[in-house]
């Protein structure tokens, strides 16, 4: 598996209370990775690290095979990056930014530009200023897409837009994906979207990333598992407990990862008996995991 | 690139740069105007010399305005969309500077015209017209404005702060100095700092001196 993104041991820090610590990221080249965090879990701050427009203060960064920051103009110009708020200037007009962005992409695609123009209904003399919400998010779609990238970088791009709009930057985002098999980076709080198109997923909360696997295995493996006569230690179990909580009597609740039925004869093997297995859906999973990994750091 | 900045450029500028540039090319015409209601030779020198402050502060406000055009873009989106392009920080930096060095000429030009047309004015006998002088000595001031402020302006908001904090510490210290110390032996900071900047060689001596368009 090559690599379109990688970090180790990533370090930053922004006043006393934030920091992103011990970062270890890796995104597979021609992947749609999700990047899940709550609010405030480092997400924004990570993707600029890995962009460059933030300077870390340790580990290594590296970019479509090239180290960061000291590669950032060559990784840059192969890059699509739509920020979590709009970032071109707004005295511009529509056309005018596409002609400012234009100049900067040796690889520009202008009947591409003209033709999402045209999908997203984007006027070519309206102020960037007097745009809606959703027409700076189709505008900045547009002139992340139509430069070609080989890694897109989205950071929330559909925060508080309406569903049309969502699905039509989507959708848009997947049609490039099958067409030029680049790689996504694409951040949400939002998880049911991610479900829908990741094939690999991040889960970053307090600056760290708790957890980093493909979506299957996010869905398919995390499970609640209704246990009795549980065992005070699991360390030869074959999934990792991410956390066990005392129900009534002998029962305990034990949130798993890496879980798969030929596993049940392990709690037969320490004399616990499996009484139910839960599925859970991605967000449920999700806020689970942040929920164990929050207590395992208390 | 270079041209895509310079348009954009323009677009943050074209109306501050308008006004400068009719400024510049009025205020030559508006001195012999005064000059030419003085009785004699001596009064019209003194009417030029009382519009030669004027050269000096168009200059400063001209490389102000430009620097702060320059950089507006970009504050206004805290710098993300210009760290964001595939272009070195440094050429980029370079980029906007050139730009603005570009907007610079309008009234650079203006001026030497207005200049020119007072030149070819009658003036009183024994005077002499130095439009081209006058002119450089403007672009030379306004080009060192646009750098200080330029350099400033790229700066964030907090070490802009500072180097004002700085200069609002001198002036203040000075201030306290002469309150409290006994009037024979007050040290002169203020004055130290202007001689440093303004007398020669000092950073900004050119803005120093007789701005004169016609002198003896």
């Amino acid at each position: 598996m090559t690599l379109a993104i990688e970090t180790k041991d990533l370090r930053y820090r922004a006043g006393r209370s934030f920091e992103v610590s011990q970062l270890d990221m890796h995104v597979p080249r021609k992947s749609v990775y999700g990047f899940l965090g709550p609010n405030g879990s480092g997400k924004t701050t990570t993707m600029r690290l890995l962009l460059g427009l933030l300077r870390a203060h340790g580990g290594r960064i590296t970019v479509l095979g090239e180290e960061m920051p000291e590669s950032h103009t060559s990784v840059l110009v192969k890059t699509g990056y739509v920020p979590e708020r709009p970032h071109v200037y707004p005295s511009l007009t529509v056309s005018e930014a596409i002609a400012f962005h234009r100049a900067f992409y040796p690889t520009w695609d202008q009947q591409w530009a003209d033709d999402l123009q045209r999908q997203f209904t984007l006027e070519a003399d309206r102020r960037i200023s007097t745009l809606s919400k959703g027409e700076s998010g189709k505008l900045l779609m547009l002139l992340a897409l139509a430069q070609r990238p080989e890694l897109l970088v989205l950071d929330e791009p559909t925060d508080g837009l309406d569903p049309v709009v969502r699905r039509d930057i989507l959708a848009a985002v997947l049609e490039y994906v099958t067409d030029c098999e680049a790689t996504v980076l694409i951040s949400s709080h939002l998880v049911h979207e991610l479900e829908r198109i990741c094939d690999w997923v991040g889960v970053m909360d307090k600056g760290r990333l708790v957890a980093e696997m493909p979506m299957q295995d996010f869905k398919s493996g995390m499970k609640r598992l209704r246990v009795s006569d549980a065992p005070v230690a699991v360390a030869s179990a074959p999934f990792t407990v991410l956390s066990r909580e005392r129900g009534n009597g002998t029962v305990e609740h034990w949130l798993v990862r890496g879980w798969a039925p030929p596993m049940q004869g392990y709690f037969e093997s320490v004399g616990a008996s499996l009484r139910e297995v839960v599925d859970l859906d991605l967000e449920e999973g999700f806020v689970e995991m942040l929920r164990a990994s929050r207590e395992r750091e208390s | 690139m270079f041209r895509a900045i310079v348009w954009m450029q323009w677009k943050s500028t074209r109306a501050l740069s308008l006004l400068t540039t009719i400024i510049a090319f009025a205020l030559p015409l508006a001195s012999l105007q005064l000059g030419r209601s003085a009785a004699s030779a001596s009064g019209f020198v003194a009417a030029m010399q009382a519009f030669g402050a004027a050269y000096a502060l168009l200059a400063a406000l001209v490389g102000l305005l430009v620097a702060l055009g320059a950089w507006r873009p970009d504050h206004s989106g805290r710098h993300v969309y210009a760290l964001s392009l595939p272009v070195p920080r440094s050429r980029y930096a370079m980029f906007r500077f050139g730009a603005g060095l570009l907007f610079l000429v309008p009234t650079i030009a203006a001026l030497l015209v207005g200049a020119l047309l007072v030149s070819v004015s009658p003036i009183p006998e024994g005077l002499h017209a130095f439009p081209v002088a006058l002119t450089l000595r403007f672009a030379l001031a306004s080009l060192v404005a646009y750098a200080i402020f330029f350099a400033i302006a790229s700066s964030t908001n907090r070490t802009a702060g500072l180097i004002i904090a700085i200069f609002a510490g001198i002036i203040f210290s000075q201030y306290l100095l002469a309150v409290f110390a006994d009037g024979e032996r007050t040290v002169d900071v203020l004055g130290a700092v202007l001689d440093f900047v303004f007398v020669r060689p000092g950073i900004l001596s050119v803005f120093a001196g007789r701005w004169m368009l016609i002198d003896a």
